[in-house]
């Protein structure tokens, strides 16, 4: 993707971001139980649905690797990997403020916020073990696990489902809701969505350098020494 | 790098125009409750003077909690969007450090030079 398509991508990032604050604040009616501390769902639920999207990528780009064995699928599943950890801390920091309004409590060890956090520190993890290796250890290593802790996404999903009685509302209520609040969140999440994209290219580019410069000055200190 | 930046300043700064435009609302559920709670709060029998007290009371009530609730959403936005910012400022800076030593990559490279 060229420079042109980056700033084009950002341009379109920038207005869905405007286009959804200004729906959230100026559009979207007040939800009549929670009242304003509702307007947290819109970005709280898109970053974490936005997780999902992002360690997708990290999955699928790690399963290629291990088939082709480029080193570009390499940059891009950590680069999707990063970008997870960045929505996943967005959505368990926004989280909480959100519940102890609506639940009375920071925090509950409930299987989805469990989960969740579960599936945050396995990422973490992630970047301790590509910190640990170098070279084809690392990317096939962390290729494998990248692969093993998407795993935990169907169960952060699925969570209010399978274990029953959680402080989570079923999966279906934020499809249900009033046409104005669903509208803004749409948008939302396409904004969230557009930011990962953005991020995403940005963040692969910087690592294809990176590496390339570690290329270029490994062959130059050879060159250097002989 | 520069346009991601720009981004999430657009954003800090749409977050500042469109909070401060939040519509004040006060729900008749609310309303009731509160000059209820405000009745039971005021002492002895309910003439004009106390229910006007307790109507000024009960407006006290209502402004104070939604002032905790536009607290907790503020903390919200402000986590949300300071995640953003703190993350494109740290790509901003390994992108300054690569340049650097691009740079002293590259000057190193003419000195072995022979001309």
């Amino acid at each position: 993707m060229g420079r042109l398509s980056t700033k084009i991508v950002g341009i379109i990032t920038a207005i869905l971001i405007f286009i959804s604050l200004y729906l959230v604040f100026g559009y979207a009616r007040i939800e009549g139980t929670m009242l304003e501390v509702q307007k947290i769902f819109y970005y709280h639920v898109s970053a974490a649905l936005t997780v999902f999207v992002a360690f997708g990528v990290n999955c699928v780009f790690s399963i290629k690797y291990l088939i082709q064995r480029k080193s570009t699928d390499d940059l891009l599943a950590v680069a999707a990997a990063e970008l997870g950890i960045v929505f996943c801390t967005i959505a368990l920091l926004s989280g909480p403020i959100w519940a102890r309004y609506a639940w009375n409590t920071w925090w509950n060890w409930e299987a989805r916020l469990t989960s969740t956090l579960v599936l945050w520190l396995m990422y973490v993890g992630y970047f301790i073990l590509r910190s640990a290796l170098e070279g084809d250890k690392r990317r096939l290593y962390s290729a494998v696990l990248g692969i093993i802790a998407y795993l935990d996404v169907p169960i952060v999903y699925y969570a209010v489902d399978i274990w029953h009685g959680g402080l989570h509302p079923d999966r279906g209520t934020k499809w249900n809701l009033e046409a104005t609040m669903r509208q803004t969140w749409m948008v939302a999440l396409l904004a969230f969505t557009m930011l990962f994209v953005l991020l995403l290219i940005v963040r692969y580019r910087m690592k294809k350098a990176e590496a390339r410069y570690e290329i270029v000055r490994q062959k130059y200190l050879g060159e250097a020494s002989q | 790098m520069k346009i991601a930046v720009l981004v999430s300043f657009l954003v800090v700064l749409g977050v500042f125009i469109f909070a401060t435009q939040v519509p004040v609302t006060l729900t008749a559920d609310e309303v009731a409750k509160a000059i209820e709670e405000a009745s039971s709060e005021s002492e002895g029998p309910v003439d004009e003077d106390i229910l006007a007290q307790a109507m000024q009371l009960s407006v006290v009530k209502l402004e104070k909690a939604q002032s905790t609730r536009l607290k907790y959403l503020a903390a919200a936005y402000l986590v949300i969007w300071l995640v953003f910012v703190l993350y494109i400022l740290n790509l901003d800076r390994k992108q300054q450090e690569l340049d650097k030593r691009l740079a002293q990559l590259e000057h190193d490279s003419d000195e072995d030079l022979p001309f």
